[in-house]
């Protein structure tokens, strides 16, 4: 007749219900990887068929090749202009993304140089132009220099190779963040939500009058938050492989991520069910886990990597758990190897983060009368 | 065995400044169906609530069965069994479900538990909805299942908190049937809480009236219109206009009138159907349209305002709310 007994009594109820609502809890854990992965689009990728115009004043077979040599990228999308004013225009409307000005005097013996107009409004499609006019300069003149010289050409060549994460893409690399602050959510809706709906309901009046152990109450919610979280978790990370996310760890990987997501879960469980033992109201308990959840989740880099915030920030960064949770994650659907200290001090600091919230609950529910 | 399922001693409450309870004794005995009635803000919740064990009083003692509450909490809750104001039947749950999670809550062994559930399904008339959702349900078959689940683990006690507020006047008579069916058979004492007099009149052994944090008055209900030493009381139904108008004319005719919204009424005192005779004179006179007069004995109704100087329906009034406000804030 245990607090192990009650708790159950009381998960069994809240798992219930969950059959019950299914298809709502599945839904949940749709929304974000549909709205991050499709919504937004790749925003951390490289942009195709960026358009622009091209205006040759040279028209040698030299323009020609190089033109080819830039419509060969995918990136870029050549839209030929006759004059510069006109390539001009159609760039001061948008219409293009740079313009590519090739000189009438062209030759690889003197120096001489394309003009390249870019719209930095745009930074990621005017870096692609960038790199695609200098990609295919550099080939028309290291492919004239060998066949008119006959010798080796004087470069030194850099030799890159992917230790980790060669086959990464954008999706793995958000999905990664974005199961974490499904997890997060899920658990302020499964624990907290739930406590003051119950308490609003009259529930929680009544199983007080039973016999039960009252923090039996706090534990059946923080565990179904964490049950509840992680399958939102799941779905989305489905989701997101269906989309085109990858786990670079493989089957182990799935496993692992069970691990640091439901942890995630149930730290955000224990942390919801706290507040929740407090706030009196659902609309407060709605805007303190806003302003919580969604800055700790950015912190922690689920979106956009800890290394891109402003620098005052990235000490903060330190002290967020889900900084631990997402690095996990990203190691294991990226870099394919979560390396078992890392494991260890994920798990230990999102654990501690638990304890730490379970005491504040409890604190915050000992007088009943609070909680009627 | 204890002569008493009920003992309260000197219960009182503060929240801050404010004194809910002040000094409550009540004893009530086994068996007895027992109504405690108060305007809002009197006192009533918070008492049951101590009762209940929800939250702990500031002094004095009760005893449930004979078991401290205070000192044996769990022991004491067993022998409760409790209906709240709200019905907190799942919805989202089968009735059979609902009953499975109270009796576990209650601690039914489970080599039991499946009988008791049979059982409280027979008890609410609801054997051919045991798995159909408690969302689908009407309020009259959501309050049954309540009622069969706060009698599922065989208390000595039910505690009802309004219980057939809200309710038409055919599930009321259900539900005042099934509470004396078990108060007879299992002779489980009852508690309830009430805004409608009539049910209290109806259904009581005895009540007790509580107001300003004090039991003000104790006994049958026929003991209390004596007590009260109320005689007949006359009452006329007017506009509202009218009404100080055909309250001089109380006055003239020797009444004490006590003008209500709608209407004035009085205690008859000695010889009330001369003053009644002499009072439609008058009226009739002075040419006072009226909706109705009548003379009749008190009800509780008329005990209940004469104590506490309102009705218990009527919910306005600062000092009411106040109450309720440092009721939420305080600890």
């Amino acid at each position: 007749m245990g607090l192990a007994e009650d708790t159950l009594t009381l998960f069994t109820r809240e798992m219930l219900i969950f059959k019950k609502n299914l298809l709502q809890n599945l839904s949940r854990g749709l929304i974000f990887p549909l709205v991050f992965i499709i919504l937004l689009g790749s925003f951390g990728s490289t942009p195709k068929n960026v358009p622009v115009a091209v205006v040759n004043y040279n028209n040698g077979p030299m323009s020609l090749q190089l033109i080819n040599l830039i419509q060969s990228n995918n990136n870029v999308k050549v839209v030929s202009a006759t004059t510069q004013a006109q390539a001009m225009s159609l760039l001061s409307q948008g219409s293009v993304a740079a313009v590519i000005v090739i000189p009438p005097v062209l030759s690889q013996d003197s120096a001489s140089s394309i003009y390249v107009y870019l719209d930095n409004s745009q930074p990621q499609s005017a870096s692609v132009v960038n790199g695609a006019v200098s990609l295919a300069a550099a080939k028309l003149g290291t492919s004239l220099v060998t066949s008119s010289i006959g010798s080796a050409p004087n470069i030194i060549s850099v030799i890159t190779d992917y230790a980790y994460g060669a086959g990464s893409n954008y999706e793995s690399f958000v999905v990664g963040g974005i199961v974490i602050m499904v997890a997060a959510f899920g658990a302020m809706f499964g624990s907290g939500f739930t406590v003051i709906s119950d308490r609003e309901l009259g529930n929680m009046k009544a199983f007080l009058t039973t016999p039960i152990n009252k923090y039996a109450v706090l534990f059946s919610k923080i565990g179904y938050g964490t049950v509840q979280s992680t399958f939102s978790a799941y779905v989305g990370l489905i989701i997101g492989l269906l989309l085109g996310a990858t786990i670079a760890a493989g089957i182990v990987g799935f496993i692992e991520l069970l691990w640091i997501i439901g942890l995630v879960g149930l730290s955000f469980g224990a942390l919801s069910v706290a507040m929740a033992s407090k706030a009196k109201q659902l609309q407060t308990y709605a805007l303190i886990t806003q302003t919580i959840t969604m800055p700790m989740s950015f912190l922690g880099g689920a979106f956009v990597p800890v290394s891109l915030l402003p620098a005052i920030l990235q000490p903060v960064a330190v002290v967020d758990p889900l900084t631990y949770a997402v690095n996990a994650t990203r190691d294991i659907m990226i870099k394919g190897y979560l390396p078992v200290s890392m494991l260890v001090e994920s798990s230990a600091i999102l654990l501690i983060f638990t304890g730490v919230m379970i005491a504040l609950a409890a604190f915050f529910f000992r007088d009943t009368s609070q909680q009627i | 065995m204890v002569e008493y399922a009920i003992e309260i001693d000197n219960l009182v409450k503060k929240f801050g400044d404010f004194t809910a309870v002040n000094g409550v004794t009540l004893h009530i005995k086994k068996g007895e169906i027992f109504g405690l009635l108060g305007p809002n803000g009197a006192g009533k919740s918070t008492t049951i609530n101590m009762l209940l064990g929800l939250i702990p009083p500031t002094s004095g003692n009760i005893l449930v069965d004979g078991i401290d509450m205070q000192k044996n909490p769990d022991k004491a809750k067993q022998e409760i069994g409790v209906v709240t104001q709200e019905t907190v039947v799942e919805p989202e749950l089968t009735a059979e479900e609902n009953l499975m999670i109270f009796g576990r809550l209650h601690h039914i062994p489970a080599s039991e538990l499946q009988k008791d559930i049979d059982f409280a399904l027979e008890l609410s008339d609801l054997t051919d909805f045991r798995n159909k959702y408690a969302g689908t349900f009407s309020g009259g078959m959501k309050r049954r299942l309540e009622t069969a689940k706060a009698l599922m683990h065989a208390p000595q006690l039910l505690l009802l908190d309004e219980p057939t507020t809200g309710l038409d006047i055919q599930n009321r008579t259900q539900i005042w049937n099934l509470l004396r069916q078990i108060n007879k058979r299992d002779n489980v004492t009852i508690l309830l809480t009430t805004q409608y007099l009539e049910e209290a009149d109806q259904l009581c052994n005895r009540i007790g009236i509580i107001d300003h944090g004090k039991l003000v008055a104790l006994g049958t209900p026929a003991e209390l219109r004596q007590k009260i030493g109320m005689s007949a009381v006359v009452e006329v139904a007017a506009a509202k206009d009218y009404l100080d108008k055909i309250a001089s004319a109380f006055k003239k005719v020797g009444l004490d009138p006590q003008v209500l919204t709608n209407k004035v009424i009085a205690s008859g005192g000695n010889a009330p159907v001369d003053k009644v005779d002499k009072l439609i004179k008058a009226l009739t006179l002075n040419k006072i349209p009226i909706h109705g007069i009548s003379m009749h004995e008190p009800t509780i109704d008329d005990i209940f305002l004469k104590l506490t100087g309102s009705s218990t329906r009527d919910q306005t009034g600062a000092d009411n709310s106040k109450a309720a406000a440092l009721m939420r804030r305080g600890r």
